[in-house]
């Protein structure tokens, strides 16, 4: 094959993937639409937890708390205060920051099975705080009237708008992700990963960095639960329960959390396969479950995994 | 507050603690065995609950026969997740998050399964000696409670025997101890660690029968008696056969002090906040004696 032809290829990929993203509000219906919303959502969540995993070895089941507290305080902010949307956003990044900072600084000192429970169990707790502090989040009643994203008089308030918003954030999201872990930070992460007391002896202080990871992680999950709070405008308990940080940590696992767009293939994946099992019942909760045993012993890469796997193979075997 | 209030919380705390306890035990005992912490060791207890509920509601068994075979299928559940599952994985190369992350799986997989076949309802198991109660102080205590606390220990004590006395639970320790020295002196490594699973599936099974009584058999309740469980398992010290029950029993009864002073809406947060402090502050538990990994 000539050699132009092969640094054309990629690149007519990449246009031809480009114009079908932005066909598809236009082709697909609404309620298709709404699901893909969700998928960009649960990737920018699912991000998070993928690269807490994939680089620092931690399990994550807490991701809802900082989903939860990014959307409350949107609620709280924005439609209780009536105050602009940038502030409702920022203030649940800090407040998301500052809460895995106060809570990751003891709990990252455990690794392990203990750390996965120890997550697990701070999970729980915001989801029973959430319900009980119900003067600040609604309870199970909620809070509503949340205000849609409005910029320079355009205004995201249905599915096919908020897609552009949503995507182009999660896009962002997932290139600033990857020129981290190619950054000196990057291979700090790898070498703590692959070999902790080598790291150590470097002179990277490893707690630290793994609690400046988790504090990104909740960023990145306060965000999507602002974002959420904006698109759907109403926020209840149900929303920010421990099932949401199990389906965003079964996300990054089927996703593949060594490859830095795994998380969307996986949140696709839960987002849309319910919709095509919708006829059988509640069995997509089976499904998951299976896909997630299956994926732990088949397939230790996920997804992404698999098709770079896939893909490198072939372009070897043309080579 | 008036002292029956405390003291009938505190016999409530109390059933309750030996509920945790005999999960906990169950997971101690499968890591002691196997150094796998299973997170659906709760959903061992749906498994026995709601296999007793379909044969007692649906087949019409009698009650006995009905709770032996949910014992069994426990057991069973317990034995094909090591063949099936476990042993795969560790032949691949199994680490703790991996495993944590198959029994998670597990633990889900069981949840939607009776979700759908089964539906959302509670299901309330026949106690033990029925409806009965006895009269302790001017407080009241069902009679199936008396019989959970008393079999928990029986359990409890058996495991011990089992596992200083017999050959076979002395050879499934040297398994878990050293494969290595254990399979040049004879030992079927692999076989003690399915034994493992299937000891503590039966656990787990009985766990569900004892439990079902008390908080009824759903879909959705696995997950947090794992978790009490492992609080109560780590409380009392992993490696330590009695510190499960005694870690349940401490468990049960902060739970039930905390409700009546603070407020029963928070007994769960109050039981994993618990759960942490104990794994950061004493990972070697109240009884504890040997360190553990991962803390």
């Amino acid at each position: 094959m000539p050699s132009t032809a092969a640094g054309t290829k990629p690149t007519l990929l990449w246009v031809a993937a480009l114009l079908l993203w932005a066909a598809l509000p236009f082709v697909a219906t609404r309620h298709m639409v709404d699901l893909l919303v969700f998928a960009g959502l649960y990737s920018i969540a699912g991000l998070g937890v993928a690269f807490l995993l994939g680089q620092c070895g931690i399990v994550n089941l807490a991701q809802s708390v900082f989903y939860g507290i990014g959307a409350y305080s949107v609620a709280w902010f924005c439609a209780r205060k009536g105050l602009p949307v940038p502030v409702g956003i920022a203030s649940g990044i800090v407040l998301s920051v500052a809460m895995a900072a106060v809570v990751g600084w003891p709990i990252l000192r455990l690794s392990g099975y203990f750390l996965a429970l120890a997550t697990l169990a701070l999970g729980i707790i915001a989801q029973v705080l959430f319900l009980e502090w119900d003067w600040i989040t609604g309870g199970t009643l909620g809070i509503g009237g949340i205000p849609f994203i409005e910029i320079l008089g355009f205004t995201f308030d249905t599915p096919a708008r908020f897609y552009f918003l949503v995507w182009p954030v999660a896009l962002l999201l997932l290139v600033l992700h990857h020129n981290l872990l190619h950054s000196r930070a990057g291979l700090a992460l790898r070498a703590m990963r692959d070999e902790p007391d080598a790291a150590a002896v470097l002179g990277i202080d490893i707690h630290k960095l793994k609690v400046q990871m988790f504090m990104l992680s909740a960023m990145l999950g306060s965000l999507a639960g602002s974002l959420f709070a904006h698109y759907v405008t109403f926020v209840s308990v149900d929303s920010f329960a421990i099932d949401r940080a199990i389906s965003f940590l079964l996300l990054a696992v089927l996703g593949g959390v060594y490859t830095v767009w795994g998380p969307v293939l996986g949140a696709l994946f839960i987002t849309i396969l319910p919709q095509w099992l919708s006829r059988l019942g509640d069995i997509h909760a089976f499904v998951f479950a299976a896909a997630l045993i299956a994926a732990v012993i088949l397939l230790p890469e996920g997804f992404g995994g698999a098709v770079t796997n896939w893909w490198q193979r072939r372009r070897t075997r043309r080579a | 507050m008036s002292p029956d209030l405390l003291f009938q919380s505190v016999l409530t705390g109390l059933t309750n603690g030996f509920v945790y306890g005999l999960i906990g035990l169950g997971i101690a005992s499968i890591f002691r065995g196997t150094r796998i912490i299973n997170a659906m060791q709760g959903d061992f207890a749906l498994i026995g609950g709601i296999t007793a509920v379909l044969l007692l509601e649906r087949q019409g068994w009698p009650m006995l026969p009905a709770f032996v075979a949910a014992v069994l299928i426990g057991g069973a559940a317990g034995w094909l997740l090591e063949v099936l599952l476990v042993r795969p994985l560790r032949r691949r190369g199994g680490t703790e998050d991996s495993y944590l992350l198959l029994t998670l799986g597990c633990a889900f997989a069981v949840s939607a399964l009776v979700l759908y076949f089964v539906g959302r309802d509670s299901h309330a198991l026949p106690g033990i000696g029925g409806e009965g109660i006895v009269v302790i102080a001017d407080a009241a205590m069902r009679i199936h409670a008396l019989w959970l606390i008393a079999i928990s220990l029986a359990v409890m004590l058996t495991l011990r025997l089992f596992y200083s006395r017999t050959s076979l639970g002395l050879s499934m320790m040297a398994a878990a101890l050293d494969p290595q020295g254990a399979l040049t002196t004879g030992i079927n490594v692999p076989l003690m660690r399915t034994l493992t699973f299937a000891l503590g599936g039966l656990v787990g099974g009985l766990a569900g029968i004892l439990v079902g009584p008390l908080i009824t058999v759903y879909f959705d309740m696995g997950l947090l008696l794992t978790l009490k469980g492992f609080a109560a398992a780590i409380l009392g010290g992993l490696a330590n056969p009695m510190g499960a029950i005694v870690g349940g029993v401490t468990l049960g009864l902060l739970e039930s002090i905390a409700i009546v002073t603070i407020s029963s809406g928070y007994k769960d947060v109050i039981a994993m906040v618990i759960l942490i402090i104990i794994m950061i502050v004493m990972p070697n538990g109240l009884l504890g004696r040997r360190t553990r990994k991962g803390g």
